[in-house]
């Protein structure tokens, strides 16, 4: 046989072996065929490599071999009398007869293959059988002591099948607990999951009432000449106030509407004497609100209204003061970019022009002052529930709720849908958990929908009967009505404020005209540490603390209705006098500063005695030494300055394998890159200089006759493999040597690989060895006398 | 072999020359022949075989379900297909059936009227052929794991039964009773062997690796004990001393002649003894494989002219030159480890038993006639081939061409 011919069956067999395909490449396999044709040698170099490919550790090589061996074994006899011969081996590695050497994985794989094999022999006995004493002593042998069932259709022996059939029962019976067990759980907080939905529904109506205007507005302190406006929704009354907004806008784009345009020319002098009847800003809002409502008619405008009128109730009673020129930013300004957001908004505009003209009177007799009036304006896109005082036990309850449903509820009822599915438990079990599951999920995505704005949980403060308000009316409810608090006091003195734990602050009024939102943080506090400061925040929590109280009756406080005392007025002068007080060094009490301006009477000097004794020496022998040092200790004094940190900002930024740079952010010297330098954003150097050196350390790690283009310029001139293509991928790892087949060794990814990779890890041994080993010693050493400690 | 036929005619040669070289051809051409069939009796493991020593014609054999079967051997029909035919058997549904698995099976060496087995359920039973009803019990205390009556013993009739019981027992099939006890083995013994040569000289193999050697005659001792370095202490370790292997013995033949004794351990080793001396021959045979935690019934070929052992190794047999230790060949048929095999003196063919259920006869392949015509040889062995198995042709298919 020509080496030639020998050379390509190898590659032939290792190609068709190593594909990984269920089926072998016929092509391959047909070359295959008419190279054996020729010899029995090559049958026999065939013969070998199938055989050699058999015994590899991986069951699609051994599926492919196997095909192999079929595919010849039907056609040559020298083939067959090979295999024969070899017949014990041949099932070992096809039917798993040894039971010492399993089949490889992955499993799938080989028990295709032992179903094949199964097949195979049985119709090779059929052929062959007679001819073939070793054939059919196998043959004989699977079946009768193997056990064999060659009619199964799974190919199993009786061992595996009893096994199977075994451990289906038993799985039978464990499903069969845990449905029972589900089923029970399910009727037991069947109850729960039900009343906490309603709940939570409930909650939810409460927080986004339908449309009910009229409560809300009549907890609201706005004129009541408005508030006919804003109650009636009808059209004809509607106050269009938007429109000067919208012309403000206009003013500024690219003026293309001619409608608009003459609209513009219209009214644009009367509109603004209208506006300048003293409506406040946010009433205005208010009625664009309402109109946008009233064109897209949909209610979740209304809910969005409702809850911004709430946050403006706040608002307004700080900025009522305030200068009335207000900026307004629409979102539909923003949008102005976009062409379509443009045109649909400029058509509900028209829509609204249409409408204006009716309202014109209206206006007319509501004028406003001012002639430009820019707003702030942000409206949140969907929903915004916002926390308040009003709805704040709705929103806790809601939140509470919610937490259930997440962390109790529906992991539960996943848990019964998973053991219902899989056990294939009744339809109507199933469909239970099911319809539960899509409740729950729905009231979870409502409550996602919904967007409420929770504020920050602080610690429940004791309800102080302050009268506020909102809130008097259901939370207080709970509590008894307490007569004041012993020892209460409205105001403290100021040389007792510490002593109440309270900060020493010079101007109360300042402090608790603060906002509400300033509260929480704690003023500066002039001579305080941080210790103590952080004790204050602590007696704040406390709600039996004076201090928890003072805070209380703050955040109590009607807001101020005096401009001039705004927050900013105290807020700006504080921080001058506190920076004073962090700049000015604390130094230690020495000798210098309580002499100082003065001449020290007996500085440096030390009073010697030749003697420690009381009365063996008289106190004549005193002698005074002068010390230079201590003279100069006691008049001057060292303060050291550290200078301030300052937390480095640069990156090492050096090119790293992955592509990335180095984010390590160290001041002068990157422990991996050596020293920082300015660099560009592929992490080259900057600098000249640098660059010269990087190129030099990375010669230095090579010699330079493996450089990469000296080498390939060798190869070309030499015709050599020298590796040129090996150099600069050294030891990045080995590539896959087949890719096709599916790797093995991957499937050992489980929870037990991987904390067995941890838990004996060598390090780890060696630590808990090092730990066992030290205590052993600490028991010898303490017990070392007693003998069966000193044994061990 | 025309060259022996000749000087035979001639009157040159000694008639035993002829029959050595022709035996020793025929060993050499042992194969697994799909002519010769044994019956396939046994549900389970064969554990031992014999075939009787005065016609050569019935073998015996005992399973690990307890069943003892007998074999026809004889081909009278002339083809040389055959399939050796089950006599009859002692099946499980016997009253008198072994309950657990038959370690031994032995014919009387004079008379196939009788023969003895025994077993894991601590008997041994002498049974009548005929009847197939046991003649006599010997009933022990512990698990039976050999027994052997000498083949040539004219005056006494003594069976060596070797049991998990250090001691040996001998008992006697004239008063059927246990008559003597040899003392000197540390545990069990897992073969006995008579002598073929001296009828008082027994060689035991015992799991503590020290084969003895007993003359009946004097109980007080063992003649020999065999030790595998000879005798040289250096090389032997303080508790290596007077062994035989370094682990359990578990296999004993002797040689046709009784010359030399073969044994075999589980430290995969096989070894040749000088029985009249003790003296380890230092023969090697490589590695035989030997995982048995029972005895291995393994046999020596008779009348070839160097003669062949035939060893159970795993799931084949092996056959080794007897005094040069040369591996000949593996007989490789069963699908399960080997446990027993027996040569068959006569035909020189050879039956192994093994867990696989199966008894193989592996019978040496007639040689082909010569073809007289040179001319069209070839295709005609072709065609003759094909006409004797349809199954042997080859089937290339033409479209791969």
């Amino acid at each position: 046989m020509e080496s030639s011919q020998r050379d390509r069956l190898s590659v032939l067999v290792e190609e068709l072996t190593t594909s990984g395909q269920p089926q072998l490449n016929q092509d391959k396999m047909k070359e295959i065929k008419k190279i054996c044709k020729v010899s029995n040698d090559c049958l026999d170099h065939v013969y070998h490599s199938v055989m050699s490919q058999l015994s590899q550790e991986h069951a699609e090589v051994r599926l492919s071999a196997f095909q192999i061996a079929t595919e010849l074994f039907t056609r040559s006899h020298h083939f067959r009398m090979l295999l024969v011969d070899n017949f014990q081996e041949f099932l070992e590695l096809t039917v798993e007869t040894d039971s010492e050497q399993p089949l490889p994985p992955p499993k799938q794989v080989a028990r295709k293959l032992r179903s094949l094999a199964i097949q195979t022999v049985q119709s090779w006995q059929a052929s062959y059988g007679t001819a073939y004493k070793k054939l059919a002593l196998g043959y004989h042998f699977l079946k009768q002591v193997k056990k064999v069932d060659f009619q199964d259709a799974e190919a199993r022996t009786v061992a595996e099948r009893r096994r199977i059939e075994e451990r289906q029962r038993r799985m039978e019976t464990i499903y069969k607990e845990r449905v029972e067990a589900a089923s029970r759980d399910m009727d037991e907080s069947y109850q729960e999951i039900q009343s906490t939905l309603t709940e939570m529904e409930s909650c939810m109506s409460l927080l986004l009432p339908e449309f009910n205007l009229t409560d809300n507005l009549t907890t609201s302190s706005s004129p009541s000449n408005i508030q006919p406006a804003d109650d009636c929704p009808s059209a004809g009354e509607q106050p269009c106030c938007s429109k000067d907004v919208r012309d403000d806008w206009r003013e500024g784009m690219i003026q293309e509407r001619e409608e608009g345009l003459e609209e513009k020319k219209r009214n644009p002098e009367e509109k603004r004497g209208k506006e300048e009847k003293g409506m406040t800003g946010e009433k205005r809002i208010h009625r664009e609100e309402i109109k946008e409502k009233e064109v897209k008619e949909s209610s979740e405008d209304e809910i969005r209204e409702d809850n911004e009128r709430r946050e403006e109730k706040g608002k307004k009673k700080t900025q009522k003061g305030e200068d009335k020129k207000v900026q307004m930013v629409t979102t539909q300004r923003e949008g102005m970019e976009e062409e379509e957001d443009c045109e649909e908004e400029e058509e509900e505009n028209s829509e609204e022009e249409e409408d204006a003209d009716e309202e014109d009177l209206f206006i007319r007799n509501s004028g406003l002052i001012s002639h430009s009036y820019s707003l702030d304006l942000n409206i949140s896109p969907g929903l915004q529930v916002k926390e308040t005082e009003d709805n704040e036990a709705v929103v806790s309850t809601v939140i509470d709720l919610h937490k259930l449903i997440k962390t109790k509820h529906l992991p539960a009822v996943h848990g019964w849908v998973q053991v219902f599915t899989k056990s294939g438990a009744e339809e109507q079990l199933l469909r239970r958990a099911l319809d539960l599951k899509q409740s729950l999920e729905a009231a979870l995505q409502k409550h996602k929908e919904l967007h409420i704005d929770y504020r920050t949980r602080i610690r429940k403060v004791m309800k102080a009967s302050s009268g506020g308000e909102e809130d008097s009316s259901d939370d207080s409810d709970d509590f008894d009505e307490v007569p004041e608090k012993e020892g209460y006091e409205p105001h403290i003195p100021e040389h007792l404020r510490a002593e109440y734990g309270l900060d020493p602050s010079p101007s109360t009024s300042a402090f608790t005209k603060n906002t509400p939102a300033k509260r929480p943080t704690a003023p500066p506090v002039s001579s305080s540490s941080a210790r103590r400061l952080k004790q204050l925040a602590d007696e704040v929590q406390d709600p039996t603390c004076a201090a928890a109280t003072l805070l209380r009756l703050r955040q109590n406080l009607p807001p101020p209705t005096d401009p001039s005392c705004s927050s900013s007025a105290p807020s700006s002068q504080q921080p001058s006098s506190d920076q004073k007080a962090a700049d000015a060094p604390v130094v230690p009490f020495g000798l210098d500063l309580y002499y100082w301006g003065q001449e020290q009477p007996n500085a440096g000097k030390i009073v010697k005695s030749a003697s420690q004794h009381q009365f063996w020496f008289h106190a004549e022998g005193d002698v005074e030494v002068e010390n230079k040092e201590l003279l100069a200790e006691s008049k001057s004094r060292y303060i050291s300055f550290p200078g301030r940190f300052i937390p480095v900002s640069h990156y090492c930024r050096a090119p790293l394998d992955n592509g990335s740079l180095c984010q390590r952010q160290d001041r002068l010297k990157c422990p991996f890159h050596g020293r920082v330098i300015p660099r560009d954003d592929e992490g080259r150097p900057i600098r000249q200089e640098d660059q010269l050196r990087e190129e030099r350390r990375k010669r230095e790690q090579q010699p330079d006759w493996r450089d990469a283009e000296l080498m390939r310029d060798i190869e070309a001139a030499t015709g050599e493999d020298l590796g040129s293509d090996r150099v600069h991928k050294k030891g990045k790892g080995k590539k896959k040597k087949f890719p096709n087949l599916s790797d093995v060794k991957q499937t050992a990814n489980t929870a037990r690989s991987r904390l067995e990779k941890k838990v004996f890890n060598k390090s780890t041994v060696r630590r808990v060895a090092q730990v066992m080993s030290k205590a052993d010693g600490r028991k010898h050493e303490k017990f070392s006398n007693q003998f069966n400690y000193a044994l061990n | 072999m025309l060259g022996f036929l000749t000087a035979r005619q001639a009157g040159l040669d000694d008639p035993l020359r002829l029959r050595r070289a022709e035996s020793t051809r025929r060993v050499l051409s042992l194969t697994l022949n799909p002519d010769r069939d044994v019956d396939r009796v046994h549900g389970n493991g064969v554990n031992a075989i014999d075939i009787d020593a005065v016609e050569g014609r019935y073998m015996l054999s005992g399973g690990a379900d307890g069943v003892i079967v007998i074999y026809d051997l004889e081909n009278f029909s002339g083809k040389p297909q055959y399939t050796c035919k089950a006599v009859c058997t002692v099946g499980r549904s016997s009253r008198h059936v072994h309950k657990f698995s038959v370690e031994t099976v032995q014919w009387y060496p004079y008379d196939t009227g009788m023969f003895v087995s025994s077993s894991f359920d601590k008997t041994m039973k002498v049974w009548d052929t005929e009847t197939l009803k046991p003649a006599e019990v010997f009933e022990f205390e512990d698990n039976v794991y050999s027994h052997h009556l000498s083949p040539i013993a004219r005056k006494h009739s003594l069976i060596a039964v070797g049991t998990k019981n250090p001691k040996i027992q001998l008992c006697d099939l004239k008063s059927g009773s246990r008559i003597h006890v040899l003392q000197g083995h540390r545990a069990e013994v897992l073969a006995v062997r008579w002598s073929p040569r001296y009828e008082h000289i027994l060689a035991t193999a015992s799991a503590d690796s020290k084969v003895k050697v007993w003359d009946v005659r004097r109980a007080s001792g063992s003649v020999l004990t065999l030790d595998q370095h000879n005798g040289d202490k250096s090389k032997a370790s303080s508790e290596a001393v007077n062994t035989a292997h370094n682990g359990r013995v578990n296999g004993l033949c002797f040689t046709g002649d009784g010359l030399h004794l073969l044994t075999t351990g589980t430290d995969d080793r096989m070894r040749l003894w000088n029985s009249a001396t003790g003296e380890n021959t230092l023969v090697n045979y490589g590695k035989v494989c030997n995982e048995s935690r029972k005895r291995l019934q393994f046999t020596v070929s008779r009348g070839c002219s160097p003669e062949f052992v035939f060893v159970p190794c795993g799931s084949s047999v092996a056959v080794y030159a007897l005094h040069t230790g040369e591996l000949v060949t593996m007989l490789r048929g069963h699908y399960n480890n080997v446990d027993c095999c027996e040569f068959h003196t006569d035909y020189q063919e050879l039956y192994s038993g093994g867990k696989d259920c199966n008894i193989l006869a592996w019978v040496p392949i007639l040689r082909t006639a010569d073809v007289e015509e040179e001319s069209n040889s070839a295709p005609t062995r072709a065609v003759g081939q094909a006409s004797v198995n349809p199954a042997f042709q080859d089937a290339w298919s033409s479209d791969e061409d």
